[in-house]
């Protein structure tokens, strides 16, 4: 019982990070849509985020 | 994960940079000297010297051409980081607490102290990048002095024509630079005073630490507090981890357990916690006084830590650090 009630409890806890997370990822898209109309404010150029994902692997090296 | 140690200032460190490659960390001290340092291997490259007080805080701009650095001695200087020679001298009233270069470099933003009849001001200078950087203008381009609580850090957002900054009171307020009017502020960000405010790459949000013992996560656009990580001590620095959902922590240490430290390793810690889910992943020890700066390298791969006791220690973090996935297989947006 106790088992089947913490595997329970530990599947809130995945359920509620997943939300967090996804609330986060949505989050992070409205910003860069706002960004961009700040930047075509200024009538600078759009380019998108810095540090592009690839570097990545050549860091952990 | 074998921390490089840094030695060669005399007296505590107040902030450290690194410059965009993340190939140098600048670092500055109360022992009125900067220096520069090779991340890769900890040799010094250089210093720059000329300040007479404190030097509170420092900036270097995206090319590694200008540092700028502020000071006790009531003077912030421009820099030329490859010659090491000062290029500018401001004189202010009073001493300069915080500085930070806009993201495209065109301007610097500056704070000096409250004292002695003089408000705690801030100023927005144009930085002439033509020739060798020597002719700067004596007078800044936009001038404000906050009402209240005065200002204890500054950058600026990713919005056109405003400047954010933290306050005493543990106030965060976006300003128009122009008319210095405080156009939006959350009162109740923090607690106690703002020691540290650090930018996410996109400068969409940012963490700021504080004296109430927690930093904080804000919104740039509302200054909404989005994440509060909570710590038992008075936070001096806090810094965001690129590419990896963790943001740094550090500061003091309850006089309890300063009593019980070691000789062999100093105990005052580097927190690691999880961005989104606020809670702890990690410490680091090392240090024998406070942290008083936190800086993480640009890609990520590396993080530096400066204390009260004169030592800068940068952490190469290995593959481990990369690999872990404490949560479980998670996308997070950075």
């Amino acid at each position: 019982e106790d088992a089947a009630e913490e595997s329970n409890v530990s599947a809130e806890l995945i359920a509620h990070r997943k939300r967090l997370v996804d609330e986060w990822n949505a989050w992070r898209l409205r910003c860069r849509e706002e960004l961009g109309e700040e930047r075509r404010k200024k009538g600078g150029k759009v380019d998108g985020e810095e540090g592009p994902r690839e570097e990545t692997k050549e860091e952990i090296e | 994960m074998r921390p490089i140690l840094l030695q060669g200032h005399e007296r505590s460190l107040t902030q450290i940079k690194y410059n965009k490659e993340g190939d140098l960390l600048f670092s500055c001290s109360k022992d009125h000297v900067i220096n520069v340092w090779f991340t890769h291997n900890g040799e010094r490259l250089g210093t720059y010297d000329g300040h007479n007080g404190t030097v509170w805080t420092i900036d270097v701009d995206a090319e590694s051409r200008f540092l700028v650095s502020g000071s006790a001695d009531n003077c912030m200087k421009l820099w030329n980081v490859a010659t090491g020679k000062c290029l500018y001298t401001w004189e202010f009233p009073t001493a300069i607490k915080r500085v930070a270069f806009s993201q495209d470099d065109d301007q610097i933003v500056c704070i000096t102290e409250q004292r002695m009849g003089y408000q705690s001001t801030v100023r927005v200078f144009d930085i002439n990048k033509e020739g060798d950087g020597t002719a700067q203008s004596k007078e800044p381009t936009y001038m404000f002095s906050p009402i209240g609580s005065k200002a204890t850090v500054c950058a600026f957002p990713y919005m056109n024509d405003l400047i954010l900054t933290g306050h005493e009171s543990g106030k965060l307020a976006l300003f128009d630079v122009k008319t210095g009017d405080e156009v939006l502020n959350n009162e109740r960000a923090h607690m106690d005073t703002i020691t540290d405010l650090q930018m996410s790459p996109d400068r969409t949000y940012f963490i700021t630490s504080s004296k109430d013992k927690t930093a904080r996560l804000h919104d740039t656009k509302t200054l909404m507090v989005l994440k509060t990580y909570p710590t038992e001590t008075p936070l001096n620095s806090a810094a965001i981890a690129p590419k990896r959902p963790y943001v740094l922590l550090g500061g003091g240490q309850e006089a309890m357990s300063v009593t019980t430290t070691s000789l062999r390793q100093g105990k005052f810690e580097t927190r690691f916690w999880h961005k989104l889910f606020e809670e702890e992943v990690g410490r680091v020890k090392g240090h024998f006084g406070p942290i008083n700066t936190i800086a993480v390298h640009p890609a990520g791969s590396s993080y530096s830590s400066g204390g009260e006791d004169g030592f800068v220690r940068v952490h190469h973090f290995d593959e481990s650090y990369w690999k872990a996935k404490p949560y479980g297989d998670m996308d997070i947006e950075d």
